[in-house]
C-alpha cells in the first residue's frame, strides 16, 4: 500500500485517541453498529433453525451455522432462482441500453452542433421531473393492450426512457476536454468511430457511476413488477420475496431472510469493489444537480 | 432555427446535423414512448372514464378530480403524505448533515472506510426487501424493538398497528434507510469548502461550531437545498414501505398518494381517478422544483 508513511499512518491513528475525537468517534461507531444491526439480524435469522426465527432475546450474530434455509431456498422448488435470473436479465438489459442510448444522446447534445438540439434537451431535462408512479398506469395500459404484461419486455422498456442517464453523461462530457474528438473530425473520421473510439472511453468513470444506478435501481425496483407482473415465476427478486412472504402467511421466516440475504448479496460485492464509482456517482448528482 | 451556417457541414441539413440527430434519436424515441406519450395518456385518462377490459374511453370532463377532491380518503392520504415528508426530510438531511459533519475530521482510513460502508449500505438494499426485515423488527409480540423497550421497563408499542405511530415507525425506517445518501452528498460538498476559508476563520479565533455554522453551512447551502428538494420528490412518492409496512393502515393512518393512486388504479379498476391522482402528484413535485429553484436564486444572489 503506498500514500503516507507508516509513522504518519500511526500518528494520524493516535490523534483518534484525544479526549474531543474519542466523544466524536465512539458515538459514530455505535451508531454504525446501530445501522448495520437490522441487516445482521436478517443474516443471523436466515441462519437459525426453522422457528427460531423469533426467538428471544434477538441475538445479532448466529449462533449456530444452519444453512437449511438457502437450502430450501434455492431447491424445494420455490421460483427462487427463476427470480434471480429475471432480475440479472431485466437489470443487465435495462443497464446495457441506458449506457448505449444515453452515452450517444450526450455525444450529439455536448459533442455536435445541430438545429434543435437545446429544445431537444430541455424536454429531456423536464422528464426528470416526473415521478415514476404516474406514467406506470398509461404504461400498464400500453402493455395490457399489447399483450406484454407479465413479460420482462414490459420492465425493461420503461427503463431505457432515462433522462437522468443523458443529463448526467453530458454533463460529464462537457467538463472533458474535446480537442481529441475536433482532431478526429478534421480527420474526417466518421461520427461513429469518434463516438465508439475516443468520446465513449473517456466517459470510463460516468459510465461505472451511472451503470451502478441503473443496475441497483433494476435490482431493487419494486412498484413496477408489483404492477406489471403477475405470475410467480416473471416477478424480479423484491416483488417476487414479498409475494412469497404472503404464499407462506408469516410462516417460514429463516427461509425468507435466506432469500433476501441472498437478492442482497451482488449490492454488497458491488459496494465493496465499486465503492468509489458509487461515491463519486452520487456526488456527481448532488453537487450538479 | 439556431443551427449555425457558419461551417459546411452545419445546421439544418449537413452531415453534422444529421448525425446530430441519429445520435439522440434512439434515446429521444424512447424517452417519447414511455415518458412523454404516458404524461399525456395520463391526462387524457384523467378527463375520460375509461373501460378496463373494452379499453373504451368516455369523456367526463373533470369529474375524475371532483371525485377525487371530494373524496375524504384521498385528503387523509394527501395530509399524510405532507406529514411523511415534513418528518422524513428533516431526519433525512438532518441525520445526512449531522453525520457529514462528524465524519470530516482526521481518522484512520479503514475507520472511514468502515463507518462509511455502515451508514451507506441501507441505501442500496431495496426498500421492499428492508421493510419485509423492519416488519420483524417491529413486530408487537415478539419483535425486537418492544423486546428492548421491555427490558428497560417500558411498555411495548403498536409500532405498525398503532395508528398514533404507525406513520412515525414508517419515518423511522425511511430514515435509516436513506440518509446515508445525504450523508455521502453533503460530506462532498463539506471537503470542497476551501480550506483557506476555514483556515483564516479559525485563526481570527473562531472555534468548531462557528466555523461550521458561518463559513461552511452558507457555502453549502445550494447542496443542503438539493438535499431538501430531492427528500421532497422523494418523499412524496413513497409506496414500498408503506405498501408492505402497514398498507396505509391501521384504516388509513398511514396511507399516502401513491397508494391511493394505486388502490384507484388497481384495486378499483378506474385508471380516470387514478391518473387524475398521479397528475396532482406532479403538479406538487412541479411547484416543489419551482419553489426550490426560486430559493436557491435568491440563495446564490446573497
Amino acid at each position: 500500500m503506498t500514500g503516507p508513511s507508516f509513522g504518519a499512518r500511526v500518528l494520524s491513528a493516535l490523534a483518534v485517541l484525544h479526549w474531543r475525537n474519542l466523544a466524536v468517534m465512539i458515538p459514530l461507531c455505535l451508531g454504525g453498529v446501530i445501522m448495520m444491526a437490522p441487516l445482521l439480524w436478517m443474516f443471523s435469522a436466515s441462519l437459525r433453525p426453522e422457528g427460531e426465527s423469533y426467538r428471544l432475546p434477538p441475538s445479532l450474530l448466529p449462533d449456530s451455522f444452519n444453512p437449511d434455509s438457502y437450502r430450501h431456498a434455492l431447491v424445494s422448488g420455490l421460483p427462487f432462482v427463476r427470480m434471480y435470473w429475471n432480475s440479472f436479465v431485466v437489470a443487465a438489459a435495462s443497464t446495457a441500453g441506458v449506457l448505449l442510448t444515453a452515452s450517444m444522446a450526450a455525444f450529439a447534445f455536448a459533442r455536435l452542433r445541430f438545429a434543435g438540439a437545446s429544445v431537444l434537451f430541455s424536454i429531456m431535462f423536464i422528464g426528470m421531473m416526473v415521478p415514476p408512479a404516474l406514467v406506470l398506469i398509461p404504461i400498464y395500459a400500453g402493455f395490457a393492450a399489447l399483450n406484454l404484461l407479465d413479460t420482462p419486455l414490459a420492465l425493461i422498456l420503461p427503463a431505457l426512457a432515462s433522462s437522468f442517464g443523458v443529463y448526467m453523461m453530458r454533463q460529464f462530457m462537457l467538463n472533458q476536454p474535446r480537442a481529441l474528438e475536433e482532431a478526429a473530425m478534421i480527420d474526417g473520421a466518421s461520427y461513429w468511430t469518434i463516438y465508439w473510439r475516443i468520446s465513449l472511453p473517456q466517459l470510463g468513470p460516468a459510465l461505472a457511476a451511472l451503470g451502478i444506478i441503473t443496475f441497483t435501481g433494476s435490482w431493487n425496483n419494486f412498484i413496477s413488477p408489483f404492477v406489471l407482473i403477475k405470475s410467480l415465476e416473471q416477478m424480479t427478486l423484491p416483488v417476487g420475496i414479498v409475494a412469497l412472504q404472503g404464499v407462506f402467511a408469516g410462516a417460514e421466516t429463516a427461509v425468507l431472510m435466506a432469500a433476501t440475504v441472498m437478492a442482497i448479496l451482488p449490492l454488497f460485492v458491488v459496494f465493496l469493489v465499486a465503492q468509489r464509482f458509487i461515491i463519486e456517482g452520487l456526488t456527481m448528482t448532488g453537487i450538479k444537480g | 432555427m439556431s443551427g449555425s451556417g457558419r461551417r459546411a457541414g452545419r445546421g439544418l441539413g449537413g452531415p453534422e446535423a444529421r448525425a446530430g440527430w441519429l445520435f439522440v434519436a434512439p434515446a429521444f424515441l424512447l424517452y417519447a414512448a414511455f415518458l412523454l406519450v404516458p404524461v399525456l395518456a395520463a391526462l387524457l385518462f384523467s378527463v375520460t372514464e375509461v373501460d378496463r377490459f373494452t379499453w373504451q374511453t368516455d369523456f367526463v370532463g373533470l369529474d375524475n378530480f371532483r371525485y377525487i377532491w371530494s373524496d375524504a380518503h384521498f385528503w387523509r392520504s394527501f395530509l399524510n403524505t405532507f406529514e411523511f415528508i415534513s418528518l422524513a426530510v428533516s431526519g433525512n438531511v438532518g441525520m445526512g448533515l449531522l453525520v457529514a459533519v462528524l465524519l470530516e475530521r482526521r481518522m484512520p482510513r479503514v475507520l472511514l472506510y468502515l463507518l462509511r460502508f455502515a451508514y451507506f449500505m441501507p441505501v442500496l438494499v431495496a426498500t421492499a426487501l428492508v421493510s419485509l426485515v423492519w416488519k420483524f423488527l417491529y413486530s408487537t409480540d415478539l419483535g425486537i424493538l418492544n423486546y428492548y423497550l421491555r427490558a428497560i421497563g417500558l411498555p411495548a408499542l403498536g409500532w405498525l398497528s398503532d395508528g398514533r405511530i404507525a406513520m412515525v415507525s414508517i419515518v423511522i425506517m425511511d430514515v435509516w434507510k436513506h440518509f446515508g445518501f445525504f450523508m455521502i452528498i453533503l460530506l462532498a460538498a463539506l471537503q470542497g469548502v476551501p480550506r483557506s476559508l476555514v483556515e483564516s476563520a479559525s485563526l481570527d479565533g473562531a472555534g468548531g461550531w462557528r466555523i461550521f455554522w458561518h463559513v461552511k453551512l452558507p457555502l453549502i447551502a445550494p447542496v443542503v437545498l438539493f438535499c431538501i428538494t430531492y427528500a421532497t420528490i422523494g418523499g412524496l412518492q413513497v409506496f414500498d414501505s408503506v405498501r408492505i409496512l402497514t398498507n396505509g393502515g391501521p384504516g388509513d393512518a398511514s396511507a399516502v398518494l401513491v397508494l391511493y393512486m394505486y388502490e384507484q388504479t388497481f384495486g378499483a379498476q378506474d385508471l380516470g381517478t387514478g391518473s387524475a391522482a398521479a397528475l396532482t402528484l406532479l403538479v406538487v413535485i412541479v411547484l416543489v422544483t419551482a419553489l426550490q429553484f426560486a430559493f436557491s436564486r435568491k440563495v446564490a444572489r446573497e
